[in-house]
């Protein structure tokens, strides 16, 4: 093979298309698998009938037995429930569920343990942070300036709150892009459909951009990006400066998306700051005063307070000086002053207000006035800076990418080589539109992309290995026929995930054993044909969540907010020593923190260490699978860090609390951290090991009333340091 | 505790390295922590030849360097600034070239410190890759292909070499990207675990990006931590007898062993205070500047002294006996403007960098260490909106010193306004092929069995080694 050749992947002919695709380039990009609608296949037969339990599983075997391999055994219960509790719910089993479990000879077991899961609250906040990946979800600008977005908690919460109502994944994508134009009269959904726009909002910007046109173009590339990314699998952002070098993606269709999104204001919130660290402010969007959300910050402001805060403005104002620099620090904390006193009414009701998109007005109507959000009193004027444009309208093609290289205007519209019948934008941006196209039946990919997605966190490895790209550069499924069947089965049962979830686990395939078999390793060592259930590292806030869980200080209440929501407006981090975004570092590196990792605070750039060193999500960009790496840093953290002491101290408590004996006690921390009894051997060591423990803490001079304690401590500790208890089999 | 029966019954079920490391644990404990390194998959091992090297430092410019304005002098392409070409126009570099030291290397004004060592650099001007897209070029450049996962160099190395100090990584990666392939770029793929590169910093996330934490529990005895570990340790094999592959198993104790081995000795590597002020100005590190490695979202050129420090650490590490350190610099994509940006990254990095090979010949340790300067690709002739310059991979270059290249060396040759790679091209492979021989490793040899083939960094098509650079 050639190095030339190896760029092709087999369909050279559409790859590296130059200039304007003519229909005929389209038509031969068309023929490429991904832009193909589904293909309903019938099942096929298998020569061991008596394996499989589902459709899924003789799509799997079929390939099994055609390449002479075979499945291992199946997982044993105890395993069983212990993985599918960590993939459903991303937490444990407790003790008594694993033998109610184990206990339960009837044909329906597993379904009741499937379907408790499924009904959990904690099901949303496994899954929804799936999807807050993908969402490359945070609660600040990241970039140069990073600066605290406080309203986007209410997109996290409203994805948690999608996943457990299982919500139609059509209606989910909708409600994304385009929830503002869904008409409803209940102020509920109304509130939840603009907050649900979020998600074009809370991606990373620049707030420090001077050039408004540069700034509206990078803007709506990042739109571009995620959107075509997470719903599409396809990067079509690539054709921001060049026909896209690999799919069949020419500029104009870049741009026909860009004027979608340049019709588009994008509400995200932040103020104006100093040292133009942020020109780029915007108004946030109301939200219907009924609609009984909470404000995520103290619901009223004191008339004290308020005094107080107007009295610290006045001052401020007249300080009369020359120095520059004292100027713009004071303009710096008179923003800071405006954006509490405008989180609030005049009557000191907080001010219910979400990050989102909504249309701009139709050319020749007035322009913005309405909905100034906090901090919007400085004006944008002071900075000089514009050059966006105002109104609804189609975009230019920019040359290259450049803002000053205008060519010609496309009319706003789709993807073209998947568009057999484009929907027509008559008026509005064409996000409605935009959202009616991808949550499509027509539309080759969505489905596939959301079922290879779900499929990859069940079994490991997506069925397209590349999970966020589904274009030539990416690799083919792995099972062509399967990919389809499930997507057809998904988009016919109402596009709902936990239906989609539920027919995977209850496959056999989903439970079978995890040994690696040496025959089938040698054939297919990435277990592409699924002949074993693959162990897996827990994902870090599996981890975090699991060792809060045994050792029962975990808050299972989601809070309200999040610390950035009760910091509000301004840099996220300080740009001073001791400045405003002190209290920020103060927040992320909270150890003490007992609830559900996925309400830690994201900050962009500055991820908590429970979070970073396991491999967490960059939320940058679109993260669709997770790295997992076994360094020692990691290892450090499970044996140093004072969240791993402090947890391993409260479960030891709780563990000796539980006996009367030591025998007892040791059968309590295995069956709580492990979910299985101990070993005759392993009830010797663990003795062994607090006898030896206690004899080199007590050589350290620990008090001898201490020892007990602390030996435990260190037995706990190293049960959650352990491999048993970091992966799921 | 294992019997001797149980040991090498495990050993022929394939626990061998398990019960292995059983055995050494259990001897570490017996020894009271007397310093045996222990021979385990990092012990040195003997290379195929004498080799010129022992370590590597990699200073990777992520996002692509000009190579037309920095190490490829190309006076036609000056000369022939705002003409057509291709289907753009061409850009003069705004920069100045001149010669430098006896052997009269062409470097741009850009690289004024690094400029005096040219004697020492040797310039892989006929470099070229397979794409001119980032994250598969950054994958290609550290795994040798980006079509699926694979070991990356260091890994291939330590996996290779061993290290000379088990007690501390051998493969240390500063800051590196969560883009462009992320943790492909040090992971081990099939390799094991334990030869994977550890992360300092990292770009995108908080904490100190010249630091390693938790490295001390405030409230344990290293000798009481030691019976905590050989317990934990004791799980640890009992999990890989219990359904979770032993390749995992073993990677998570190598990892907890490195880690605690880490404790002792670490923190003094890691630790400048002990240099000179003179050698922390000559890094260009001053007390007064902000800490930071890379301010922002790791997308601009370095702020502060970070990159000073992180040279300064390699050292250190070289010295303490890492194999392989690597340490990237972001925000090289310089579609616009080109001039200001090269000044600010370049200026990032220029005085760093020569510190670095100063330090290192001064000392002695240049001629044993190889140290590499590049990026992904390179840049193209025209001009991309007026004053940028987009991808290009068909022809950069990459710069190497030290460790048995020959120095003050120009190698190859891209066309006359830099396009294309024409003479002395040198491919990834082949650049792959060439530092492993450097470091005493045929790549033919060098392989590894996985999924019923003989994988090794050079794929299947294989590598030459640019012997015309050998001193």
């Amino acid at each position: 093979m050639t190095r030339a050749s190896l760029l092709c992947f087999g369909v050279a002919s559409i790859a590296l298309l130059g200039g304007r695709p003519a229909a005929a380039q389209l038509q031969e990009g068309q023929k490429y698998w991904a832009f193909q609608a589904p293909q309903k296949v019938s099942p096929p037969s298998v020569k061991d009938t008596a394996w499989p339990h589902s459709d899924i599983d003789r799509f799997l075997l079929a390939r099994l037995e055609s390449k002479g391999l075979h499945p291992v055994g199946d997982a044993d219960k105890r395993t069983l429930i212990r993985r599918i509790t960590f993939d459903l719910i991303g937490l444990p089993p407790l003790p008594q569920e694993v033998d109610d479990f184990v206990n339960d000879s009837s044909s329906s077991a597993l379904e009741k343990v499937v379907d408790r899961l499924l009904d959990s609250p904690r099901f949303g906040e496994r899954w929804g942070r799936h999807w807050l990946d993908v969402a490359r979800y945070a609660e600040t600008t990241g970039k140069t300036s990073n600066f605290n977005y406080p309203q986007a908690w209410r997109y996290r919460d409203y994805v948690i709150a999608s996943f457990n109502a299982d919500k139609p994944y059509d209606q989910f994508i909708k409600e994304q892009l385009a929830g503002d134009l869904l008409p409803t009269d209940d102020p509920k959904a109304k509130a939840e459909r603009l907050i649900a726009t979020g998600f074009l909002a809370i991606g990373p910007k620049a707030l420090d951009e001077r050039s408004g046109l540069q700034f509206e173009l990078d803007v709506a590339d990042e739109q571009i990006d995620v959107t075509t990314q997470a719903f599409l699998g396809l990067t079509a952002a690539c054709a921001r400066c060049h026909d896209h070098k690999f799919d069949p993606i020419p500029m104009q269709d870049y741009y026909a998306l860009a004027g979608i999104f340049r019709s588009t204001q994008t509400c995200y919130g932040t103020v104006p700051y100093i040292f133009i660290a942020s020109v780029r402010p915007t108004p946030l969007l109301p939200l219907p005063a009924d609609c009984g959300l909470p404000a995520g910050k103290p619901d009223r402001l004191t008339t004290e307070e308020r005094e107080r805060i107007q009295k610290q403005i006045d001052d401020l104002q007249k300080r009369e000086t020359t120095d520059q620099i004292v100027r713009l620090v004071n303009f710096e904390q008179l923003t800071l002053l405006r954006a509490r006193l405008d989180a609030y009414d005049a009557d000191g009701n907080a001010k219910l207000l979400a990050m989102g998109v909504r249309d701009k007005p139709s050319a020749g109507r007035s322009p913005f006035g309405r909905g100034r959000g906090p901090g919007m009193g400085m004006g944008m004027g002071m900075f000089g800076a514009s050059g966006g444009s105002a109104a609804i309208a189609d975009s230019p093609i920019h040359l290259r990418g450049e803002p000053n290289q205008r060519g010609e205007v496309v009319p706003r519209g789709f993807l073209q080589v998947l568009s057999r019948k484009p929907p027509v934008i008559k008026a509005g941006s064409g996000r409605r539109e935009l959202a009616d196209w991808i949550a499509n039946r027509d539309n080759p990919l969505t489905a596939r992309v959301m079922v290879n997605r779900v499929w990859m966190h069940l079994f490991g490895r997506g069925i397209v290995p590349t999970l966020d790209n589904f274009g030539v550069a990416g690799q083919p499924p792995t099972n062509p026929e399967l990919l389809d069947h499930l997507a057809i089965t998904f988009m016919d049962d109402g596009w709902s995930v936990k239906g989609l979830i539920r027919r995977m686990v209850l496959s056999r395939a989903y439970q079978l054993g995890s040994h690696l078999d040496a025959a089938n390793a040698q054939a297919d060592p990435e277990n592409a044909l699924v002949w074993r259930m693959p162990p897996r590292r827990l994902d870090a806030e599996a981890l975090r969540d699991s060792m809060l869980s045994v050792s029962g200080l975990l808050d299972s209440t989601p809070p309200v907010g999040s610390a950035v929501a009760r910091m509000g407006e301004g840099p996220s981090l300080s740009i001073f020593p001791g400045g405003a975004g002190g209290r920020m570092t103060q927040a992320v590196n909270d150890t003490r923190d007992n609830h559900r990792s996925v309400y830690l605070a994201i900050v962009r750039d500055y991820m908590p260490e429970s979070m970073s060193l396991f491999d967490a999500a960059d939320c940058g960009m679109v993260i669709a699978q997770r790295q997992s790496t076994t360094v020692p840093s990691q290892s450090l953290y499970m044996l140093n860090s004072s969240f791993s002491q402090r947890v391993a101290e409260a479960a030891a408590g709780r563990i000796y609390e539980s006996g009367a004996s030591d025998e007892e006690r040791i059968t309590a921390a295995y069956r709580l951290s492990y979910g299985r009894e101990a070993t005759a051997q392993e009830q010797g060591a663990a003795k062994d090991f607090l006898t030896r423990f206690s004899a080199a803490a007590a050589r350290d001079r620990v008090p001898a009333f201490r020892l007990n304690k602390e030996s435990w401590a260190a037995l706990c500790q190293a049960m959650f340091a352990s491999a048993e208890f970091q992966f799921r089999k | 505790m294992m019997s001797r029966r149980e040991l090498l019954k495990s050993t022929a079920s394939g626990l061998g390295y398990l019960a292995f490391a059983a055995l050494a644990h259990d001897q570490a404990t017996r020894q009271s922590r007397a310093e045996s390194p222990s021979p385990g998959p990092l012990a040195p091992k003997p290379t195929h030849f004498e080799p010129k090297a022992k370590h590597v430092i990699f200073l990777c410019m992520d996002g692509a360097p000009s190579h037309v304005d920095s190490f490829q002098y190309k006076p036609k392409l000056q000369a022939d600034d705002g003409k057509p070409y291709a289907r753009g126009k061409l850009l003069g570099s705004p920069f100045q070239f001149r010669q430098h030291g006896q052997s009269g290397l062409w470097i741009s004004e850009l690289f004024p410190a690094v400029a005096k060592h040219a004697d020492d650099l040797c310039l892989l001007n006929g470099m070229h890759t397979d794409l001119p897209n980032h994250p598969q070029a950054y994958l290609q450049m550290h795994c040798g292909i980006f079509q699926s996962p694979r070991p990356s160099l260091g890994a291939w190395l330590l996996y290779g070499l061993g290290t000379e100090n088990s007690n501390v990584p051998g493969f240390v990666t500063f800051n590196p990207p969560s883009s462009n392939g992320g943790a492909a770029n040090y992971g081990s793929s099939f390799l094991p675990a334990v030869y994977q590169g550890t992360k300092i910093g990292g770009g995108r996330f908080g904490g100190d990006p010249n630091q390693v934490s938790n490295l001390k529990n405030p409230n344990r005895s290293p000798r009481t931590q030691r019976v905590q570990l050989d317990f934990l340790q004791e799980l640890n094999r009992s999990a890989g007898e219990n359904g979770i592959d032993t390749s995992a198993v073993e990677g998570v104790i190598d990892s907890y062993e490195l880690a605690f081995r880490m404790q002792a000795e670490l923190p003094q590597l890691m630790d400048l205070s002990g240099e000179t002020k003179a050698t922390q100005e000559q890094y260009g590190i001053a007390a007064n500047r902000a800490r930071g490695g890379f301010g922002g979202g790791g997308f601009g050129p370095p702020s502060g002294d970070g990159f000073g420090r992180q040279c300064l650490l390699a050292r250190r590490l070289i010295e303490g006996g890492v194999r392989f350190v690597e340490i990237n610099v972001p925000g090289w994509d310089h579609h616009r403007d080109l001039k200001g940006s090269m000044q600010r990254s370049c200026g990032a990095v220029d005085k760093p960098i020569a510190a670095l090979l100063g330090d290192l010949k001064q000392r002695g340790l240049l001629e044993e260490t190889l140290v590499i300067w590049g990026g992904e690709f390179g840049r193209s002739p025209v001009v991309q909106g007026g004053d940028g310059r987009d991808h290009n991979a068909k022809g950069y270059t990459i710069w190497m010193a030290g460790g048995g290249v020959k120095g003050g060396l120009a190698h190859g040759q891209t066309d006359e306004y830099g396009y294309e790679a024409v003479e002395g091209k040198v491919h990834i492979h082949d650049w792959h092929a060439t530092i492993l021989h450097l470091l005493g490793l045929d790549s033919e040899q060098l392989v590894f069995n996985y999924a019923g083939r003989e994988m090794k960094i050079t794929d299947v098509k294989g590598g030459n080694v640019v012997n015309e650079i050998l001193t």
